[in-house]
């Protein structure tokens, strides 16, 4: 989908952020990197709950009056339904603050062009593997806590195994919920498995936690940033091939579904 | 007038520095360059002294996010910043877009702060809206916090910033070095530098006052036992 240009608009990407991992931004600057190139907005900034600038520390960088929010997230579920509003004092879609007009969009994780990147990742680090002997599995993080953050990773199945992509199975799994990563070996009755961490940034989880439960790493390791970035594919594990992505957010591409949330934004919202 | 037009405006002035970065203008052949302020007369030598030339913002992320030990530069009004390098930049938005990576949002704090539109959040604030294990932050005393401030900020704990917050609306910080500090490196004087600010307390110091408010409650409960 493409997006008009909005040169009096600013774009602001907002991302969890560390104190502690270093790799955890990466990807916003990259996605808002990305678009600056493109020319798109007036000005393209990023801001943190976790790291510098924060939320509210974002309202002194923009100049624009009119300002797209987009929440890098991967799901919806308490950060962008509860901290970045009250944080950003969004009161709906559009919320006016100080002069200035706020559209708040749909988190990243959430649109249906996620589907094309998950492809397209999964053929990129397991190429010439037949998708027929092959399970495809989406993993993400999981929670008792908010049904919503799996929520996601479903959808996306469903919306796999509805293309033409040919998958053998394409499961949904989660760190810490059922079904569980550490057994994908078990509900994978295929010679070949790709796994897609299906997270914003190479932090602790895809890079440190999620190895280790696979069966790659026997203990957590480095930071990404600290290592080998792309793992040695395949990993002969349990009797299979083992294909081990890097997080799907990391696709410098995601900037594309950014826009197109503000693309869907615009016509749900300034067509009413 | 847009935030960089105002920088430029800034920089005409006469200021010329930002925590441990010297901007320059009209030398080192591009209209802006940056560097260290320890850095500075190298800079000016031939070939830039040997120092890495940058053409353009793009890595200033990189150059702000590690230490020259490769430690994790997790706030940014840190004093640690690498050394070594100069980036060349030719508009005042690409100045802006690199400042706004080393010090993030210091530039508009600053000039909301110079037209008395910045808003500013007590201790207390900013540790209510805490979520998940942070929460418990909260419940860190009023004199807890004032030792974690003398602890924790001010240049003697590698942050640079300029504290504006107040524990709450009622009581402000016990004087000290860290609640004194000006926001400006070195002796360059006010008309000269922009100011690094701190609205809110950072993530760091929330951090800590949840460690801190940890050790207050236990030490509560053994005094009860």
């Amino acid at each position: 989908m493409s997006i008009a240009p909005k040169p009096h608009s600013a774009l602001l990407i907002v991302g969890h952020g560390s104190t502690e991992n270093p790799d955890s931004s990466t990807p916003y600057f990259d996605h808002a990197d990305e678009i600056r190139q493109r020319g798109l907005f007036a000005e393209v900034h990023c801001c943190f709950w976790k790291e510098e600038p924060s939320l509210r520390e974002a309202f002194y960088l923009i100049d624009s009056d009119e300002v797209y929010v987009v929440p890098d997230f991967i799901s919806e579920g308490y950060f962008t339904q509860e901290v970045i509003p009250r944080e950003l004092q969004l009161s709906g879609p559009t919320t006016k603050i100080r002069g200035k007009t706020f559209h708040y969009c749909l988190p990243v994780g959430v649109h249906r062009s996620m589907t094309d990147l998950i492809l397209k990742r999964a053929k990129e680090i397991a190429p010439g593997v037949d998708p027929a002997t092959t399970t495809l599995i989406i993993t993400g993080h999981g929670t008792g806590l908010n049904q919503n953050s799996t929520k996601a990773i479903r959808d996306q199945v469903e919306l796999i195994l509805a293309s033409e992509a040919g998958y053998a199975a394409v499961l949904d799994t989660y760190m810490e919920e059922q079904p569980f990563i550490a057994e994908w070996d078990k509900m994978s009755l295929t010679p070949n498995v790709v796994v897609v961490p299906f997270f914003i940034s190479d932090g602790l989880h895809s890079f440190q936690d999620i190895p280790v439960l696979l069966g790659i790493d026997s203990e957590i390791g480095a930071a990404a940033s600290q290592r080998q970035v792309f793992r040695a594919n395949p990993h002969q594990l349990r009797g299979k091939s083992l294909y081990y992505s890097s997080a799907i957010g990391t696709e410098r591409l995601l900037a594309d579904v950014i826009l197109d949330q503000i693309s869907d934004f615009d016509q749900l919202n300034k067509s009413l | 007038m847009s935030t960089a037009q105002t920088l430029r405006k800034l920089l005409e002035s006469g200021i010329h520095q930002i925590g441990e970065l010297e901007i320059q203008t009209n030398a080192c052949s591009s209209r802006y360059a940056i560097c260290h302020t320890a850095d500075v007369e190298l800079s000016r030598q031939p070939e830039f002294g040997g120092l890495a030339a940058h053409h353009g913002p793009s890595a200033a992320r990189d150059l702000s996010t590690y230490a020259a030990d490769g430690t994790y530069r997790f706030t940014k009004g840190q004093v640690n910043l690498v050394r070594g390098w100069v980036m060349l930049l030719h508009t005042e938005e690409d100045l802006r877009l690199a400042l706004d990576q080393f010090y993030p949002a210091c530039v508009g704090l600053f000039i909301a702060h110079q037209h008395g539109t910045l808003e500013i959040e007590t201790l207390r604030d900013k540790l209510n809206r805490q979520t998940g294990m942070y929460k418990f932050a909260r419940s860190i005393s009023d004199a807890g916090a004032q030792e974690l401030v003398q602890k924790v900020c001010g240049p003697a704990h590698q942050c640079a910033k300029r504290i504006l917050w107040q524990i709450d609306p009622q009581t402000p910080l016990a004087d000290s070095e860290a609640s004194r500090y000006r926001g400006i490196i070195g002796e360059v004087p006010e008309s000269a530098a922009i100011p690094l600010l701190c609205r809110e307390a950072c993530n760091h110091f929330v951090a800590e006052c949840r460690q801190a408010a940890k050790a207050e409650f236990q030490a509560q409960s053994t005094a009860e036992t």
